[in-house]
């Protein structure tokens, strides 16, 4: 008994990751960290409003589309190393939570005939009620059951929409093409489904959820969550409740992949059963380890690095073995995922220890993407 | 629904004749993953790589020699991955080397489609095991019957050699309480020698055994892996025994779910993941809680 999450072997990661996102908030009063943010807040929101314009820099609609592709993984990476870091959880079947998220959007447009606002509402309220029920049922579980857990849904899912009965709910194996009436955000579908169109949701809903994720890392939520990874019974005896802090943070984690399965129905239209696949949520997970999953900027670079690689490989023919060839590399050569390396390169070039920019990831991260 | 149908003797057998191959494969995913707590998400690849490798030894000499030459290739196997992937990664994650196994994987099967190539190929049961039996007033086909045997006779193996000998104790040990039991002058190198070899072998055996049962394809081992992941979990992670009660009760669900209702058959083994874990987090066997 009485073994401890962090020994799961997170604990690589942990020790700098629990400190050093927040060096300042454990004793800063709230108006010193008010004041420490203004600057890098400003920065911040520069980069947000400039990526806006990289459809106008870039004028490769194939290469706008990569980005596109990888801002749509990015997100879904970002909610798998949001919750594995934050609970040391890896969630193996995110696709069932991106894909559901698809399938939802894609049911309230063909069914229920919505318009693209309300059934992109439904669809992220659906999508988060959803992750809260599974979640309450499987925070319990230990890492490896955990990962079994998720990775079964995402399979059941995929079973179930191919299920005859269904068929004319969820199209079967021939999946659902939607036609959705109404604008989003002033977008119709034509807009939507080119690159350049589309950009600025894409950019604006991974800006959110980038925030969002950091937010709730650096919140108080946060700090419990992490020392409830790195041991939960020594919580628990310290009267905190271990438990729905773990539930909170799934939900937020389900909320994020189904932003990115949301943008999937947006910007594709379609809602197939391979959403659902295995290797779908496959690659958002290498993606994460790639990327890093101690900064919530990790994943998404780990989701570009992704995308231009499988772009590359593609071209070569040898996809599947060139991919498999990168995964084992990069994980063997970064321990702590490629954002980690860059990170600890930074601080060894400046010695100023790992923590020296607070806001360093979400700055990174954005500059990446808007390459 | 005819349940006189489902219940028939008959589909008894093709459940066991599942569950065996199950077993095998599933009992050396454990094993590996008492010793070194690393979830071998390249078992279908070696798994498929041992099909491909029996149905060539079968052309070159016969199905007898191909079940004694293969597992012992993919034993070879093991110990390269042993030496080149399990023991310099044994301080990383769990994650990390599950997504190296996984990688490698990847790799392996592109190995394999590039030597044999993607078109599904079959496996001819050896001709002393042809034709079909009669059991209990059903005709029923010998290879099945011999493949349940293999299978069950595997396990029975395994089972003397973990619970009476010296190396299947402290093989017992390790997976329990590798802390304790590394205090108490067990090699866990050694032993992760000798049991990655057994896994990958076994994966093998099970791999020239599925030739003639399923055919041979790439996608064999992918759709398998998900079941052995599934059983081994549900199994109790770590614990021989309680993989070989999840590979059977696993094997039954599948086969008589099929028959009763299809719709039900692709989900019943998720269904019974998620049961057994939120019943008994730890799986069914007495493997370690963790």
């Amino acid at each position: 008994m009485a073994v401890v999450p962090g020994v799961s072997g997170l604990s690589a990661v942990a020790p700098r990751a629990a400190t050093s996102p927040r060096p300042s908030s454990a004793e800063g009063t709230a108006r010193a960290r008010g004041a420490g943010l203004l600057k890098p807040g400003i920065v911040v929101v520069v980069l947000i409003v400039l990526g806006l314009f990289v459809p106008s820099v870039l004028k490769s609609t194939f290469y706008l589309g990569l980005l596109v592709n990888a801002i749509t993984l990015g997100i879904a990476a970002l909610a798998i190393g949001f919750l594995a870091h934050q609970s040391g959880l890896m969630m193996f079947g995110a696709a069932a939570f991106t894909g559901s998220a698809t399938y939802l959007f894609a049911i309230a447009v063909t069914q229920f005939g919505w318009n693209a606002m309300t059934a992109a509402a439904f669809t992220l309220v659906g999508a988060t009620l959803l992750s809260a029920l599974i979640g309450a049922l499987v925070v319990r579980a230990r890492p490896l059951p955990f990962a079994m857990l998720t990775l079964a849904l995402a399979q059941m899912l995929r079973s179930l929409v191919m299920v005859t009965d269904f068929r004319p709910i969820t199209g079967g194996d021939d999946g659902l093409a939607l036609n959705f009436s109404g604008t989003f955000f002033g977008l119709t579908q034509a807009q939507l489904s080119t690159p350049e169109g589309f950009w600025p949701v894409a950019w604006l809903a991974l800006c959110g959820v980038m925030l969002l994720a950091w937010a709730a890392g650096r919140s108080r939520t946060g700090s419990v969550l992490r020392a409830i990874r790195s041991n939960e019974e020594r919580m628990r005896f310290s009267g905190f409740n271990t438990y729905l802090p773990r539930v909170l943070a799934f939900t937020l984690s389900g909320f994020i992949a189904a932003v990115s399965g949301l943008l999937t129905g947006l910007y594709t239209a379609f809602a197939s059963p391979e959403l659902l696949d295995f290797a779908t949520g496959g690659n958002a997970l290498v993606s994460t380890l790639v990327g890093g999953i101690s900064t919530v900027a990790g994943p998404v670079l780990g989701a570009l690095l992704y995308v231009v690689g499988q772009d590359q490989f593609g071209a070569t023919g040898h996809l599947e073995l060139l991919t498999g060839l990168g995964v084992v590399l990069v994980i063997v050569a970064f321990p702590e995922g490629i954002m980690g390396f860059i990170r600890n390169g930074i601080a060894r070039l400046f010695k100023r220890g790992a923590h020296a920019v607070p806001n360093a990831p979400v700055k990174k991260g954005a500059d990446h993407a808007a390459r | 629904m005819d349940f006189s149908q489902a219940f028939n003797i008959a589909q008894l057998a093709n459940a066991l004749a599942l569950a065996s191959l199950l077993t095998i494969l599933a009992s050396g995913l454990a094993l590996i993953f008492g010793l070194r707590d690393v979830m071998n998400f390249g078992h279908g690849a070696l798994f498929m790589l041992g099909a491909y490798l029996g149905y060539t030894f079968s052309g070159l000499f016969n199905f007898w020699a191909a079940l004694v030459i293969v597992p012992l290739l993919l034993a070879l196997l093991g110990v390269l991955f042993e030496y080149a992937a399990i023991r310099p990664l044994q301080r990383r994650s769990h994650m990390d080397v599950a997504l190296v196994t996984f990688g490698l994987a990847l790799i392996l099967s592109q190995v394999v489609i590039k030597v044999w190539g993607t078109a599904p190929l079959s496996v001819s049961a050896p001709p002393s095991l042809a034709g079909s039996l009669d059991l209990f007033g059903h005709a029923y086909p010998a290879y099945r019957i011999f493949l349940i045997a293999m299978g069950f006779g595997t396990c029975v193996l395994l089972a003397a050699w973990l619970k009476w000998t010296r190396s299947g104790m402290h093989v017992r040990a390790v997976s329990q309480q590798p802390m304790v039991a590394r205090m108490m002058g067990v090699n866990t190198d050694r032993l992760s020698l000798l049991v990655v070899c057994l896994g990958t072998g076994f994966a093998g055996l099970a791999g020239v055994l599925a030739g003639p049962y399923l055919s041979v394809d790439p996608a064999m081992g992918a759709s398998i892996l998900i079941s052995c992941l599934i059983v081994v979990v549900i199994g109790g992670l770590g614990s021989i025994g309680g993989a070989i009660a999840a590979a059977v009760v696993f094997g039954l669900i599948q086969v008589i779910g099929a028959l009763i209702s299809p719709t039900l058959a692709v989900m019943a083994p998720y269904m019974l993941l998620f049961i057994v874990l939120l019943w008994r987090p730890q799986g069914l066997g007495r493997g370690r809680v963790a």
